[in-house]
């Protein structure tokens, strides 16, 4: 009977839990991540699918962890009670997925490939309308602004890490998921885990940050800088006669211009451009659009969510390169955010239309979030003062600003 | 510390490739829009169809509704009210 009750307690996961405590802390995790997708509402669409990935990755015996690579690409795991160690880029899909689990194979085939990043930018490009970045070109600047962080943590990172380990770092400022994914798996795929689930969770945690950056750096003066106040003082003299024509115009012409300038960023700018196009040719392209907008950026978003979240397993998470790195990437973001306030307060020196510096803090990816965490910030000191449209230029244009330091990174160190 | 060279080197043409490709993008948005003016100077309208019974905006969203699900081919010509 007692042998029953050990074999009963053996089966259950529980005796894994009491002999290492630190399961325990990656439960709390989860739970806090899923509270913040789901009651705080922070970015649901991402959160919630990498909370989870991080709850069932955790469950000793579940198989759902995905297992990192070391450097020399051996994935070490434990078959029919032998240690094995195997290059897991000589393994077949069919072997990952018997070997390893699910988890894993999902990973290394979407992931670890590199399929989903470009996938997904193409999805970003066909939600995104260039119109307010069109309507306000000399406000793009600020994407370039703030691509700061990115540069500034590569300093401060090539002190602690490899060149390529701390550009894979640094990537983390240009907040945006599949970009980071992306470099890094050029770079140095081995950090892939931490560096995912940091750049994942600063995107969504952009609510938080880019209020935190701006009350340390703004004043309440320059917040209620009222744009529309500003456009009637100094009207934009640009006519728009065929709106329609012009953004179709646009994806093609951006392209063709980063692809000569920087090649390594055309995975990315490029099905951005794609997927935007695909939007901005209108109803004989629709099935497309509708399929790349929502079918397939959906599937991806969900795949990516979970498997990324199930990189987090207690090993992966809890030792110091991955808290450095998650420390590395928070620094990264918030001066990305400094680097585009600084921009606009600079040009505000010098020219007589005034720029309200949320629209130089929207200089990072994360669209539209960015842009309207910022709109609301203005709403807060004056219920008037909309500044979405404005701050979607820089927000849109510091996707393109991203791509293109990855691309530069990927081909000085790649 | 070569690291630390190297990295500021990077910064300085990583800082300014960006600023480069975004002031070439902004200008080619300028350019594009010269262009686009000069040689497409007039927007297509969607059909809009001005009834006494039904309100221009929901007229105008049935148009291209129809629009979009007929791929362009189908026109409403009239929407009436029962």
């Amino acid at each position: 009977m007692e042998n029953i009750w050990e074999k009963i307690y053996g089966m259950t996961a529980l005796s894994d839990i009491i002999a290492d405590p630190r399961f325990l802390i990656m439960y709390c995790l989860a739970f806090l991540l899923l509270y913040l997708g789901i009651k705080k509402e922070f970015e649901p669409l991402l959160l919630v699918p990498i909370a989870f990935g991080v709850l069932i990755a955790n469950f000793p015996g579940g198989g759902m962890g995905v297992l990192g690579a070391d450097g020399e690409g051996l994935v070490h795991y434990v078959k029919d009670g032998v240690e094995v160690s195997k290059n897991v880029y000589s393994m077949t899909l069919p072997e990952i997925a018997h070997d390893l689990g699910l988890m894993n194979y999902i990973y290394y085939a979407l992931i670890k490939s590199g399929l989903l990043p470009p996938i997904i930018f193409m999805g970003v490009g066909a939600l995104t309308d260039f119109g307010p970045m069109l309507r306000n070109l000399k406000l793009a600047i600020f994407g370039a602004g703030a691509q700061f962080g990115i540069f500034a943590v590569l300093l401060v990172a090539s002190q602690f890490f490899t060149m390529k380990e701390a550009a894979s770092l640094a990537i983390i400022g240009g907040a945006d998921g599949p970009t980071a994914i992306f470099t890094t798996l050029k770079l140095a795929p081995h950090l892939l885990a931490p560096i995912a689930i940091a750049a994942y969770s600063y995107m969504a945690l952009v609510p938080v940050i880019i209020p935190l950056v701006v009350k340390l750096t703004c004043s309440k003066k320059e917040l209620m800088i009222n744009m529309k106040e500003q456009d009637k003082l100094y009207p934009n003299k640009v006519e728009f006669k065929n709106m329609r024509v012009l953004k179709i115009v646009f994806p093609i012409a951006v392209t063709t211009i980063v692809a000569i300038i920087v090649p390594d960023a055309v995975a990315l700018v490029g099905m951005l451009m794609f997927g935007n196009l695909l939007k901005e040719i209108g109803a004989n392209t629709f099935r497309l659009f509708d399929t790349v907008s929502n079918g397939i950026m959906n599937a991806a978003t969900v795949f990516l969510g979970l498997s990324v979240g199930a990189t987090m397993t207690v090993d992966a998470f809890l030792n110091w390169t991955t808290l450095g790195i998650v420390a590395g990437g928070f620094l990264a973001f918030g001066f990305s955010i400094f680097g585009g306030i600084m921009l606009v307060k600079i040009m505000n020196l010098f020219t007589k239309k005034k720029i309200n510096p949320l629209v130089g803090a929207t200089g990072l990816s994360a669209v539209p979030m960015a842009s309207r965490v910022a709109n609301d910030i203005a709403l807060k000191y004056d219920p008037k003062n909309h500044v979405l449209n404005y701050c979607m230029s820089s927000n849109v244009a510091g996707v393109i600003g991203s791509a293109v330091a990855a691309g530069i990174l990927i081909s000085f160190l790649g | 510390m070569e690291n630390f060279i190297y990295a500021l080197e990077l910064m300085g043409i990583g800082m300014g490739t960006v600023f480069v490709v975004l002031i070439l993008v902004i200008e080619l948005g300028k350019l594009l829009i010269l262009i686009v003016n000069k040689f497409a100077p007039t927007e297509e309208k969607t059909q809009t169809i001005a009834t006494a019974t039904v309100p221009a905006n929901i007229a105008q969203a049935i148009s291209q509704a129809v629009n979009v699900i007929t791929g362009g081919k189908g026109k409403v010509e009239k929407i009436e009210k029962k």
